[in-house]
């Protein structure tokens, strides 16, 4: 009896040192949106993962904090930044003028730009011919491509869609002409629905992905910068997109697309 | 002190309350960002009008018809009856939309967003429609329709005269409250892109940044339809009292 309370004693005693001793540093939590793989998803027991998921934890390593990934719907990141439920966002979010004006961003650590799905039917041929009456446009609420259909082609009707799976359905089904979305997934759509949808992957504008912080938060900031700059040098982005997008990379590179880290 | 008064004062102290909660909130306010797009949550909440209006309508009609087919003596309506309520009370009313939306119309052929987010949302609450109607029926006692068989009513001149006006008085504050139901269900019409007064708050939200600025107007338009809608079934309700 008396050597097991003595060797709860030491535990307990063993424990508060460990405490003490630990680095006072709080967890970096990182908002995302798991629903967009490869780069947010989560693995078939539920785990976040994806290149996003492995970004954010090369970047806890390097800062020796632990990384808490927040799960949150994308529209509903930069509020949740603003309100400091997270501390940074990683979530293959563009950096917008607009953006800008809630949320600061990291230098960018990705360029990719917006591209159409459209409908095997329909005839559009280019993101302007989309400006026209009688034309419908398929987005992802809260994107760039919502963002860039909504100010730069008002004569189209507008389905404005939670899931990026919905908009894919309304061009399949032929409700929609296009959906305005990265030129990645488009190819990766294109590809599960090759009889009902073609893909103008070519960029109608392009844009850069980058980690989103608040903008009082320049210590963050500068370290993270420093973090991008020193995991490019080392190759990290490199052995990601090997790891998670080889044959995509393969295709966009043989096509002149832009697509790299 | 009169009862609208103490309305009032109550309605004044919650909104006081909600205010101080939102003072405290650490963010900056962005009203403004949020006035630049009223004309899009005015068309949102005309939208919202006209939608719940025409699944109020359509819903008390599935409501009645399911409501006698539950009653049916033949076993095989009232069995497409029960087979209806506990299907649509069963699921979710997003499954039904998307299924509805994009593979029953689509089957069909029905391609218009706005009637068959209508027609889903009029069976979905109908089927509760069907219940409250159900149970409003069974709880007027047998003596009731003796009665009026003995005076020498016909079933109909019974259920006009007798039935129905003793129903209604017992079903109203129910039915209001699966009106109100229906006019807040009608947000998740925005899963199949229609443009109603949830879907403008969100877009402006992610246009603006601003979740309360853009979800605080959200919820005093539902009132503004909802409250209505109280108001006047506690005049029908008045309205009834005298008739038994």
């Amino acid at each position: 009896m008396r050597s097991h309370l003595q060797v709860l004693l030491v535990a307990i005693v063993a424990a508060l040192a460990c405490v003490a001793a630990a680095p006072a540093a709080p967890p970096l939590r990182v908002g995302m949106e798991l629903s967009y793989p490869p780069f947010e998803m989560t693995d078939t027991q539920g785990r976040p993962t994806g290149v996003s998921v492995r970004l954010a934890e090369a970047l806890g390593r390097s800062l020796e904090r632990e990384v808490v990934i927040e799960n949150i719907a994308f529209d509903g990141l930069i509020p949740a930044l603003k309100t400091r439920k997270i501390d940074c966002v990683i979530s293959s979010m563009t950096a917008t003028p607009e953006r800008r004006r809630s949320i600061a961003f990291s230098e960018p650590y990705l360029k990719t730009g917006l591209a159409l799905l459209v409908a095997a039917k329909s005839p559009v041929q280019s993101a302007a011919d989309l400006d026209a009456r009688g034309r419908t446009i398929a987005v992802k609420k809260g994107t760039t491509g919502h963002q860039y259909a909504a100010t730069m082609l008002e004569q189209a009707r507008l389905l404005v869609l939670d899931k990026e799976s919905a908009a894919v359905l309304e061009v399949v089904q032929g409700k929609a002409d296009a959906f305005i979305y990265d030129s990645l997934s488009v190819y990766q759509n294109h590809k599960r629905h090759p009889d009902t949808t073609r893909p103008l992957l070519h960029p109608f504008r392009e844009e850069a992905w980058a980690v989103g912080l608040r903008q009082d938060d320049v210590a963050l900031r500068q370290q993270i910068n420093a973090f991008l700059e020193s995991f490019r040098a080392e190759g990290g982005f490199d052995r990601l997109a090997e790891e998670f997008l080889s044959e995509e990379k393969a295709f966009f590179t043989q096509q002149g697309i832009p697509f790299y880290f | 002190m009169p009862r609208w008064l103490a309305h009032c004062v109550v309605a004044l102290l919650v909104a006081a309350l909600i205010a101080l909660a939102c003072s405290r909130v650490d963010t900056t306010w962005n009203w403004q960002g949020v006035w630049d797009y009223r004309a899009k949550f005015l068309q949102g909440f005309a939208v919202t009008v006209a939608l719940s209006l025409a699944a109020l309508v359509a819903s008390t009609l599935i409501g009645g018809l399911a409501a006698l087919l539950l009653g049916s003596k033949n076993v095989l309506l009232e069995a497409v009856g029960r087979v209806y309520v506990e299907l649509i009370r069963g699921t979710p009313l997003l499954v039904q939309l998307l299924i509805g939306f994009y593979v029953v119309a689509s089957a069909v052929g029905l391609e218009n967003r706005y009637v068959v987010g209508v027609l889903v949302l009029a069976l979905f609450s109908g089927a509760y429609m069907a219940e409250i109607f159900r149970g409003g029926l069974a709880a007027i006692p047998q003596t009731q329709r003796d009665a009026a068989r003995a005076i020498g009513l016909t079933p109909w001149q019974a259920l006009r005269l007798v039935i129905l006006p003793q129903a209604v008085r017992l079903v109203l504050p129910a039915v209001a409250g699966q009106f109100v139901s229906l006019v807040k269900d009608s947000s998740l019409l925005s899963v199949i892109a229609v443009s109603e007064l949830t879907l403008a708050a969100q877009e402006v939200n992610s246009f603006t940044y601003s979740t309360l600025e853009s979800y605080l107007p959200l919820a005093a338009g539902y009132l503004s339809i909802t409250l209505p809608l109280s108001a006047l079934s506690r005049l029908l309700e008045r309205r009834f009292k005298y008739e038994t």
